[in-house]
């Protein structure tokens, strides 16, 4: 199946967004999602540029306001999965308020965070998950700072399924796509993703040193607190479903929500009178 | 014989002068008179000075009066408040010579309900029947219960009998009846602009709160279920704003709703409509700014702005409905020409016209739409990427929804290629803001666009020259100015300079008149078409301008 478009990532080689790229075809290939299939909207940043690589129906917005532009698209049309492609820095400081209004609402959306810990399109500033103290050229005495959690972030704000991936583990990352388009409702994957440019610190090996995998420990990702509990451990960092609910998404928890898509409603002729 | 009274109720806030003032109007609508009501209020929820007035006729009446023929103070400073108001005929009711409360006792009744003692007497004295004012209450009161009824139709009856008692001389001769209520409607301009929308195929209204828009947001959502449209309450208006550009990109008409305020927030999200060339309506109820400005009262402050707004150039409509008629109307239009042109449409009101309430003619009930720019799924065969941003004679390129097959591309608020994808390169940066551009002239022609209009006599020695809200002042100044017409803009922007030119060609003495304080269409006028207009009539303290006030500011003039 067609994927990619014919234009060459831009991404510097060995950018962490090739491994997510990857896993996001090798999750659609699973599903067998034509390209018509499914709506991606794309954040600006290093991650956004994905919007001139990825071949399926695509909306590359402003900076931080991805979110509510997915949440729209699936109110529009709740038939189609709808994935946002976003950074640290967009989701979790710029559009944050969206992010935690949407998660709340059970909004029917995967939001991909590419999480490299600084901001890289802009050449390598603190972003709101940086450690506190990270030296960078906006913070050049060091972050003051704590770094914002995501994930217990999105545990306590009501998300129904939280998930960390890591880009440097396709098949595991790609595993975690395909669960995630699975979920009825708001889902965030955070990625691990390495930026071998500016982030010196979190290179692959770092990674692979730090992380293990939530599944591999008989973790209980229908219990709430134990989620929590996993989402504050800093010193080596948990990966896979932390969390997962059954809850109905947003727009099924509309009353008479139709079940023909917004978009396809037929408008040629309204009659008001019982309005008035 | 009068054939016209200006009524007016004041109190504190949380004393209910609105809800009477409006129990009080529809009573006036049903008795068979077009009705105009005008409430003023400060930000507030408890205290402070409300007032609901009304002005009400056997003929048209378009706006509210500043002469008072009845005032009724429920509090004790109202009459001070209103002196200017008062004239040696006006009658005014108080705690001096109509013992509210003590009429309420009388009846057992709960002292909430004293307010309806004063509609009584007003009813009476007015010559409007009493039986009228009841079938207002028992409609008003019907979801409290027959006993909460029964209450408010004593008190209103205890009113009514002190009147005729202490007040038989004063009383007027009855207004005769004329309005035919089931051919007509009394509603605000916000109520009248959802229901345009409805009609216009709206399917989503995101918002945020923000007076003097936020009865948009309360109108569409009670109504939601009944016209089959989702309404969401956001998180903010950006948030807002980029929702309804999601929808409309995935081909759902949608609408937002904001003050100046929550539109600077929209800025953004307004240019990001205007790019990617994604369907986009808002409203922009307007009220004195700056920031957080004066929220409950009205202003023309923001013209040139939403003209403006957003950085860099692109095209898009800015639609100033003067009364609710054409709030309805232009709401309409609204989401047709947003979708057809593929672009960003604001609707420019203000406080004054969307929380006033007017007598208008009742809209038809069927409304027509068609749908612009969609392809057939069986015309789109390639597995290539669509071209989005084709470049057209129109400007306007085809588009194809998300989930058609073989229709697959990208939107983008990157400057882009006719594919969609990101360019910095000149000639293709050249070639798409060209074809943005091109839209505007295919706008003029568009044989829906609403041109200027002239009321009045085709000649005159002096033509007025307002936008938005005024319109309804002016048609009743109209009516006392001698040799006086009116052009009214219902769309600014694009600016209809032909049309404009052919109506000014041949006016005498032009005069513009707007609520702000430096002349944004005057300006406006001038940048367009070279006219200079050195006579303009400004007004920016938060209330409309008056009929008699906007009468004797013309006569000084002349």
């Amino acid at each position: 199946m067609k994927r990619t478009t014919q234009i060459q990532p831009t991404w510097c080689p060995g950018c962490g967004n090739f491994g997510i790229l990857g896993a996001i075809k090798q999750s659609l290939d699973k599903l067998n999602l034509q390209p018509h299939q499914l709506t991606v909207v794309y954040d600006v940043g290093c991650s956004g540029n994905m919007a001139d690589f990825i071949y399926s129906y695509g909306f590359h917005g402003l900076h931080g306001r991805t979110l509510p532009v997915a949440a729209g698209i699936k109110l529009a049309n709740h038939q189609l999965p709808v994935i946002a492609i976003i950074g640290d820095g967009g989701c979790y400081g710029e559009g944050l308020s969206h992010f935690v209004s949407l998660a709340r609402g059970n909004h029917h959306i995967l939001v991909i965070t590419h999480n490299n810990y600084l901001y890289s399109l802009t050449t390598g500033q603190m972003s709101p998950t940086s450690q506190k103290g990270t030296k960078t050229p906006s913070t050049p005495s060091g972050s003051i700072e704590e770094p914002f959690n995501p994930l217990a972030s999105a545990i306590i704000n009501h998300a129904t399924f939280v998930a960390r991936g890591f880009a440097g583990d396709i098949p595991h990352l790609a595993s975690l796509i395909e669960q995630g388009l699975n979920h009825q409702g708001f889902a965030l994957l955070d990625v691990l993703q390495p930026c071998i440019t500016y982030n010196k610190n979190m290179t692959y090996q770092w990674y692979r040193q730090h992380i293990y995998d939530l599944q591999k420990q008989n973790h209980n990702s229908g219990d709430k607190k134990t989620a929590l509990a996993k989402a504050l451990e800093t010193d080596k960092l948990p990966v896979g479903i932390f969390l997962q609910k059954k809850k109905p998404a947003y727009h099924q928890q509309i009353p008479g929500f139709p079940d023909t898509a917004l978009a396809q409603q037929d408008i040629s002729s309204i009659d008001i009178s019982s309005l008035l | 014989m009068n054939t016209s009274f200006n009524w007016k109720i004041a109190g504190a806030a949380g004393e209910g002068i609105k809800k009477a003032g409006l129990i009080f109007a529809k009573t006036c609508f049903k008795h068979g008179l077009s009705v105009h009501g005008y409430t003023e209020y400060p930000s507030l929820i408890r205290g402070g000075h409300n007032t609901f007035q009304i002005h009400a006729s056997a003929e048209d009446v378009f706006s509210p009066q500043f002469k008072l023929d009845i005032l009724v103070g429920i509090h004790e400073k109202a009459t001070q408040y209103h002196q200017s108001e008062i004239t040696p005929e006006t009658i005014t009711l108080s705690s001096d010579n109509l013992p509210l409360m003590k009429l309420v006792k009388q009846v057992k009744a709960h002292p909430k309900m004293k307010n309806m003692a004063a509609l009584g007497a007003s009813v009476f004295l007015l010559g409007l029947s009493l039986d009228t004012l009841k079938q207002t209450l028992a409609e008003v009161f019907a979801k409290k219960g027959q006993p909460v009824v029964q209450a408010n139709h004593q008190v209103a009856q205890a009113g009514y009998d002190f009147a005729s008692q202490n007040f038989k001389t004063q009383a007027k001769p009855a207004i005769p009846a004329k309005t035919k209520t089931d051919h007509h409607l009394f509603l605000t301009g916000n109520q009248a602009l959802s229901y345009g929308a409805i009609a216009g195929g709206l399917k989503l209204y995101v918002a945020y709160p923000m007076t003097p828009a936020t009865s948009i947001l309360h109108t569409l959502a009670a109504k939601a279920k009944a016209a089959n449209i989702i309404v969401r309450h956001a998180e903010d208006e950006i948030g807002t704003v980029n929702m309804a550009i999601g929808a409309g990109f995935a081909g759902v008409r949608s609408m937002v709703g904001t003050s100046g305020g929550g539109f600077s927030l929209m800025t953004e999200g307004l240019g990001l409509s205007g790019i990617t060339e994604t369907p986009l309506v808002i409203v922009n109820a307007m009220r004195p700014g700056p920031a957080s400005g004066m929220p409950t009262w009205s202003s023309q402050g923001d013209l040139l702005y939403a003209i403006h707004a957003s950085q860099d150039e692109f095209p898009r409509l800015v639609l100033t409905p003067g009364d609710p008629q054409e709030c309805f109307q232009l709401a309409k239009l609204a989401q047709n020409l947003a979708e057809k042109y593929q672009l960003p449409v604001i609707i420019l009101t203000d406080k004054y016209l969307g929380e006033s309430y007017f007598t208008i003619n009742k809209p038809t009930a069927q409304h027509q739409n068609q749908r612009y720019g969609l392809i057939n799924t069986q015309d789109l065969n390639s597995d290539q990427p669509f071209k989005r941003y084709q470049d057209t004679d129109t400007g306007v390129s085809p588009r194809p929804l998300p989930g058609q097959p073989n229709g697959v591309h990208l939107c983008n608020s990157y400057e882009h290629d006719e594919l969609g994808y990101a360019t910095e390169d000149s000639s293709q940066r050249i070639k798409q803001v060209n074809k943005r551009a091109k839209k505007t002239a295919h706008i003029l022609k568009d044989p829906d666009f609403v041109n200027p209009q002239l009321y009045g006599p085709k000649t005159a020695d002096q033509t007025l020259i307002s936008w938005g809200s005024n319109k309804g002042v002016i048609l009743q100044a109209l009516k006392q100015l001698k040799n006086t017409n009116f052009i009214h803009f219902p769309i600014v922007w694009p600016f209809p300079t032909a049309q404009f030119q052919t109506l000014t060609k041949t006016a005498k003495k032009l005069i513009t008149l707007e609520c702000n304080s430096t002349g944004q269409l005057n300006q406006l006028i001038r940048q367009q078409t070279g006219l200079t207009i050195k006579d303009q009539l400004l007004k920016y303290d938060g209330r409309p301008f008056f009929p008699q006030e906007l009468q004797e500011l013309v006569e000084k003039l002349s």
